[in-house]
């Protein structure tokens, strides 16, 4: 067991370098330093400027090793990334790791409850179509899916803003107040839209592997011994599915943390998210690259989680 | 040489290449009586299809001269393509609605009233020749981004599978380490390390979307490796590289098909996201949906632009949608199913 | 020191714990409401308003943007301010006595004389206590302005006003003597700013005698100066603050922590999403109300119309300032749900955004349906200007191509219709613009009409011609003339109204592309010269024609002295005009100077003048006292609110249709019974 998770631990860690060498290799070797500088300062910046701006954000170094083990921009990549130390934003010079810290409370805010929820109503929707699959209830359930799959999120966005906060004035329209008394009704809006977005593939997956599952023998057999339709999905069938769901569940739940892009933005929540547009649109490439291995660092983490936990129930998984 | 050569020389390849296939799937039963299956189950879909692709061609072929400058005088030096020169000289002032006679503010007479279909936007443009550009540029994108995809997964997924060993290790090295990382944000990455360009949003699309189909090819090659025929043609001596194309590409072609089509959507819809954060592609239904967010507060509210793009992205999607279900259906019930 | 960390962790944990508490204090459909500030705060006095983008700086000697002086003009008093409502502009004393008539010094220098009034204490702040153990706040001394005008000086701070200090005595000599002995001694740069200052000797043209007195002396006469001491630039800065806030171990920079004798202080700073002033209990006005310090008390006199108004009300006149107990700032990226917020009575004032322009004016009045919401309607013509600029610098466009770029500009010139622009895109609230003089200002004359500022395709295709790309086109490639159209907005909307030029250029054949990058990066391209057109805006300082023609005079060139001549616009002529004009009494002889300015930029064409911006601002019913001042200088302390009459409102403006829900859950339903009932009546 105990080698199982040291194996699982270890390839964790090759995968980290892995993500922080192609990150370095993005943000320094194609990028060159020069022309992140030169993003951030105009085309025909004068040299000592570009000189000084490349000094102050850590630029100026040699790019790999070669020369000197320690003093260049590979090294210092790695060690700050490593030590969590993630320095200073290119755009404004702030510590990243306080913007971090600072993020994640209002990201969760809105992941937590949308994906609570989304999955909870992901189950229930689609057990529902399962349990009336081959009636005209499961054919318009899976059209249904397929139409909310076909729909951008920005539309899911408009539509909910101009409709359901502009005519029928149910919550704001968009802001942010950690304060307890009112925080729930930022949310309310946003949490909406992301479950409604995501419902549709939600729903036609988990379909699928019901409608599996209940062709299955055990299934019959249990139908052959006479039980109800109602019980043999609620005891057998749901609780075969619950591998692949657990699976998919617990690998989404890493990017929780990283926030909802799109949606924090639009809807005016400081979180991880939003930050990571304002990085875009301010071409801040360190704040950029440290949001990329974060993610990474917690879909890695989440992973390990998962397959330990696996095999701590199955140990026919560890021989794989 | 010009891009607008360039487009035209690959429409006719394009062209080229799609009667070589009809004639070969006429030809092969097995494929012949796929397609007539997928047409029988959703005809509809498919025609939308066919009619996405057959304006987005029209948009493709262009040329230079011939066109009536009129209100842009640097338009008669570039090349015009044919949706250009059908939608030749529509430009109106300003806003005008669906069919209306009259501008929408101010109600000045418009030069040629009762003409646009979906109306006009802020600077008086034909909002109809703009969603039919748009088709172009979502076809564009999905199928650039398909060329560059598709071959590298199968190139990465079957070299692993069918080798095993070392290649199979580095494959799933690099695949858990593009996997790991999310993926819009790697997108937004790559886009701004290599510059807003349509290709690098290709590019970018392309690197992060083919990890799904390298793993189902892998898992696909794995299993094919071992059939009877594929392990008797090794111990005959046949070369490795003619095993892979004999036997183990061609099993595979129906997997890149289902695979190109469940990839669209995505690919699409990853772009509308791109253009809201400023680094789609210009002229794509994400840039019009982008501009036309805040005209849906106007009073009257101008509807058109949302709708018109909105319209045409989820008549797109859809129709791709229920042909990408219907193919997977037809050609392989089992192997794919949610990795996409 | 290392507690801001844990603190902010600390807050996101916070957060998370408030939102379950929240959802579990019954945030069901029933309770839904779209208020989007605590209950609590519902009666009080608290103005509520928007930002986009967190200032970059609230250091008082360097924040030059609208935005940050919201905030520094509310935290930093000034020695002295403007009347609330006299027009033309009034000078009056804030943190001085009188304000000061100049004396004429032998060798044609001036001096001006500032007292300051007793016992001004600065906001508590901890900072304090490096002046001595356990102080929380201290007296304003007169050194505390002399070492403002020192920071203005001072190279490292980089404040972008030295040009108009650049009259005081000694003032450049002063930045040389420090920069010299930071470079020959980098230990001396490692001290706080107080001490290193003190070493160099001061500066010559500030002298502070004793406690409160302060002289200020000028090289030349530079009447202009006084408008400088009513801006936050020139406000006492506790050196403390300068020392102890210097972004290490845990403390903000002194640039994200204000600390002044405002009548507010900034009691929370959350660049994300939220900032609050909070009343100062240390300002002048509350300590020493018995004064009735004109900067102090509601003034009891305005310009004719105003008692009409409202503004003079007997219930305000002679009463302390502030009013507003709180003033909370919500971050807005985006126009219109701020519109709509305002709309729903969530902010007390707005802009009008250009999409809702016709539902609330109509006939250039407020719409009878928003009359009846209590709303009212605020027009003035800002004293602003508002351009598309040429670098001149750059060998295409610029004065290195001689004749053949005037013409070109002036071709470009003549095919920009302002007038369908602004009725595009903004609703028609801008006067074209004919001249960078704004109407109201001294030297604006109405019924000039620039020869190159009206609409004449045919003339710009002969120019255009004339300037050797006949039909636009470049000879040396043989294709339309390319140019690069620079800009901040990265937004479409931003990027439509750009085309509407662009589209106007392509019709001369000239193929004008368009490049846009965020507002930083775009003010450093232009610092470093990267760009050919922009689209700038300029909106007054202080009410005197020179504040506009300085924008196009040499010594302000972005590429020379990085001022705020962005065209880089560089006239030998034109800089002696507007030198003789700058010190000039407005008379006729000035007046002279100003048109043969005027003539000079109409031929040259550095800048296609669009438009003055006219500003409508909607105030709700319950904001009193609003009377619109043009510059950028918060008034924030004469207005008030009836708190309990907004509550009202508010509540009676949002209750929200519930009935679709029910609708839609009905719907749901009903589609479900079917499948039901088939579906027993199959199984059993």
């Amino acid at each position: 067991m105990l080698a199982y998770v040291l194996r699982r631990l270890a390839h964790g860690v090759v995968v980290v370098l892995g993500v922080l060498l192609f990150l370095f290799v993005l943000f320094f070797a194609v990028v060159d330093p020069d022309d992140i500088a030169r993003r951030a300062l105009g085309e025909k910046a004068l040299p000592e400027v570009l000189e000084q701006w490349k000094a102050n954000h850590g630029y100026d170094k040699p790019l790999w090793p070669w020369q000197d083990v320690r003093d260049n921009m590979l090294f210092e990549h790695f060690r700050s990334m490593l030590t969590f130390d993630f320095g200073r934003s290119d755009a404004d010079d702030v510590r990243i790791s306080d913007r971090l810290r600072q993020g994640f409370g209002p990201s969760l805010a809105l992941t937590v409850p949308m994906f609570v929820m989304g999955v909870i109503l992901g189950i229930v929707f689609s057990l529902f179509v399962a349990f009336f699959r081959d009636t005209y209830i499961d054919t318009m359930g899976v059209f249904l899916c397929v139409l909310a799959m076909s729909v951008s999120i920005l539309l899911y966005i408009i539509g909910a803003q101009y409709l359901i906060a502009k005519l029928l004035r149910w919550f704001p329209i968009s802001g942010f107040d950690p304060e307890p008394s009112v925080v729930a009704r930022f949310l309310w809006l946003p949490v909406l839209v992301g479950i409604a977005q995501g419902l549709g593939s939600e729903v036609r997956f988990y379909r699928t592997v019901f409608v599996e599952e209940s062709h299955r023998d055990y299934v019959r057999t249990a139908r052959a011994k006479g039980a109800g339709e109602l019980r043999i999905m609620a005891r057998h069938v749901l609780q075969n599915a619950m591998i692949p769901i657990l699976t998919r569940v617990v690998l989404a739940i890493p990017f929780l943390f990283t926030g909802s892009l799109l949606l924090e933005s639009f809807f005016g929540i400081p979180g991880l998210g939003s930050l990571t547009v304002d990085a875009i649109n301010g071409n801040d490439f360190s704040t950029l690259r440290t949001m990329v291995y974060i993610g990474s660092l917690l879909f890695i983490l989440g992973q390990i989680a998962t397959d330990v936990s696996y095999s701590l129930v199955d140990p026919r998984v560890r021989l794989e | 040489m010009e891009t607008w050569v360039l487009s035209n020389v690959v429409v006719v390849l394009l062209i080229a290449g799609a009667l070589a296939l009809a004639a070969f799937v006429r030809r092969n039963r097995l494929w012949s009586s796929a397609f007539a299956e997928l047409w029988r189950r959703r005809p509809v879909a498919v025609a939308v299809v066919v009619l996405y692709v057959a304006v987005a061609l029209l948009d493709s072929v262009s040329w230079v001269g011939g066109f009536e400058a009129g209100e842009d005088a640097v338009a008669a030096h570039e090349a015009q393509s044919v949706i250009d020169r059908l939608f030749e000289g529509t430009r109106e002032r300003s806003y005008s609605a669906p069919l209306a006679d009259a501008e929408f503010y101010g109600g000045a007479a418009l030069r040629h009233p009762g003409s646009h279909v979906f109306g006009t936007d802020i600077l008086g443009r034909d909002v109809l020749y703009l969603t039919l550009k748009g088709a172009r540029v979502a076809l564009l994108i999905g199928g650039i981004t398909s060329l560059i995809a598709i071959p590298l997964a199968l190139l990465f997924g079957v070299s692993a599978g069918y080798f095993g060993g070392r290649i199979d290790d580095v494959v799933f090295f690099l695949m858990s380490t593009l996997a790991s990382m999310p993926g819009l944000l790697l997108l937004i990455a790559l886009i701004l390390a290599f510059g807003k360009s349509t290709l690098s949003v290709c590019f970018a699309l392309g690197v992060t979307s083919w990890v799904g189909f390298c793993r189902i090819s892998r898992g696909e090659t794995l299993k094919l490796r071992e059939l009877d025929y594929v392990q008797a043609a090794r111990a005959l001596g046949v070369s490795e590289v003619r095993i892979l194309f004999r036997h183990i590409l061609p099993n595979l072609a129906h997997l890149v098909i289902i695979t190109f089509v469940l990839m669209f959507s995505g690919l699409v819809l990853s772009e509308a996201i791109l253009s809201w954060l400023g680094i789609g592609v210009d002229g794509s239904w994400g840039q019009m949906i982008d501009r036309a967010r805040d005209e849906l507060s106007r009073d009257p509210v101008i509807w058109w632009n949302l709708g018109a793009a909105g319209l045409a992205l989820f008549g797109l999607l859809l129709a791709v949608n229920f042909v990408g279900d219907a193919l997977r259906d037809v050609l392989d019930p089992r192997t794919v199913r949610e990795e996409l | 020191m290392a507690r801001a960390p844990v603190r902010a962790a600390l807050h996101g944990f916070r957060v998370l714990g408030s939102l379950l508490l929240g959802l579990a204090s019954g945030g069901a459909l029933g309770a839904c409401t779209n208020n989007p500030y605590p209950d609590a705060d519902a009666e009080r006095k608290v103005l509520y308003t928007v930002f986009r983008e967190a200032p970059r700086t609230l250091d008082p000697a360097v924040a030059y943007t609208t935005a940050s002086h919201q905030i520094t003009g509310n935290v930093y008093d000034t020695l002295l301010e403007y009347h609330y409502l006299k027009r033309p502009y009034e000078l009056i004393p804030s943190l001085a006595e009188a304000v000061p008539e100049p004396r004429p010094l032998p060798g044609g220098g001036v001096a001006y004389g500032f007292r300051l009034r007793p016992e001004l204490l600065y906001q508590e702040d901890p900072c304090f206590a490096l002046g001595g153990e356990g102080r929380t706040t201290r007296t304003v001394v007169a050194a505390d302005v002399a070492f403002e005008l020192m920071r203005i000086a001072d190279p490292a701070v980089n404040s972008p006003v030295t040009e108009p200090f650049s009259n005081l005595a000694g003032f450049r000599e002063f930045a040389k003597a420090l920069a010299a002995r930071r470079e020959a001694d980098p230990e001396f740069g490692e001290r706080p700013p107080h001490e290193q200052y003190a070493e160099v000797g001061g500066l010559e043209g500030v002298r502070v005698r004793g406690e409160l007195e302060l002289e200020v002396v000028l090289r030349a006469p530079y009447p202009q100066i006084l408008f400088w001491f009513a801006m936050p630039f020139t406000a006492p800065v506790p050196w403390e603050a300068v020392a102890y806030y210097d972004g290490d171990e845990g403390r903000p920079r002194f640039a994200d922590h204000p600390v002044g004798t405002g009548p507010y202080r900034l009691a929370l700073y959350d660049k994300q999403f939220r900032m609050v002033l909070e009343r100062n209990p240390n300002w002048y006005g509350a300590l020493h109300p018995e004064w009735q310090a004109p900067g102090a008390v509601y003034p009891s006199e305005g310009e004719p119309g105003d008692a009409e108004a409202g503004l003079l009300d007997p219930e305000y006149v002679g009463r302390a300032l502030p009013f507003i107990e709180r003033v909370e700032f919500r971050r807005e990226k985006e126009p219109i749900p701020t519109f709509n917020k305002f709309l729903q009575g969530y902010y007390d004032s707005a802009g009008i955004i250009q999409e809702s322009f016709d539902t609330v004016v109509r006939e250039d009045r407020l719409s009878p349906e928003m009359a009846e919401l209590g709303m009212r309607l605020e027009k003035s013509v800002n004293p602003s200007v508002f351009y598309l600029g040429f670098n001149m610098d750059d060998p295409v466009v610029g004065t290195a191509a001689g004749e053949r770029s005037r013409k070109l500009r002036q071709a470009m010139s003549l095919m920009v219709d302002v007038e369908e622009w602004t009725r595009l895109f903004i609703n028609g609230r801008g006067v074209p613009a004919q001249t960078p003089l704004p109407p109201g200002l001294y030297g604006y004359e109405a019924d000039y009409a620039n020869p190159y500022r009206r609409v004449d395709p045919e003339r710009a295709r002969e120019l255009l011609a004339e300037a050797g790309y006949p039909g636009g086109v470049d000879p040396a490639t043989g294709r339309p003339l390319r140019l690069t159209f620079d800009t901040a907005d990265t937004s479409a909307r931003g990027r439509t109204t750009i085309e509407f030029f662009v589209n106007a250029w392509r019709e001369l054949g000239l193929d004008v592309s368009i490049e846009a990058t965020t507002y930083n990066q775009f003010q450093q391209k232009v610092e470093n010269g990267a760009y050919q057109i922009f689209q700038w805006g300029w909106v007054a300082d202080y009410p005197d024609p020179e504040n506009f023609y300085f924008l196009l005079w040499s010594e302000m060139a972005r590429s020379k002295s990085g001022g705020p001549n962005t065209a880089n616009f560089s006239d030998r002529r034109f800089d002696r005009l507007y030198r003789a004009m700058k010190t000039r009494p407005n008379d006729e002889r000035r007046i002279a100077l100003i048109r043969e300015m005027r003539t000079i930029l109409e031929r040259e064409r550095p800048w296609i003048e669009l438009f003055h911006r006219e500003d409508y601002a909607l105030f709700h019913g319950w904001l009193r006292n609003v009377k619109p001042f043009g510059m950028s200088f918060p008034m924030v302390k004469y207005r008030d609110l009836d708190a309990e009459r907004r509550a009202e409102l508010r509540t009676a403006w949002n209750r929200p249709v519930r009935w679709p829900a029910y609708a839609l859950l009905g719907t749901g339903v009903l589609i479900a019974i079917p499948g039901f009932v088939t579906f027993f009546r199959e199984r059993q």
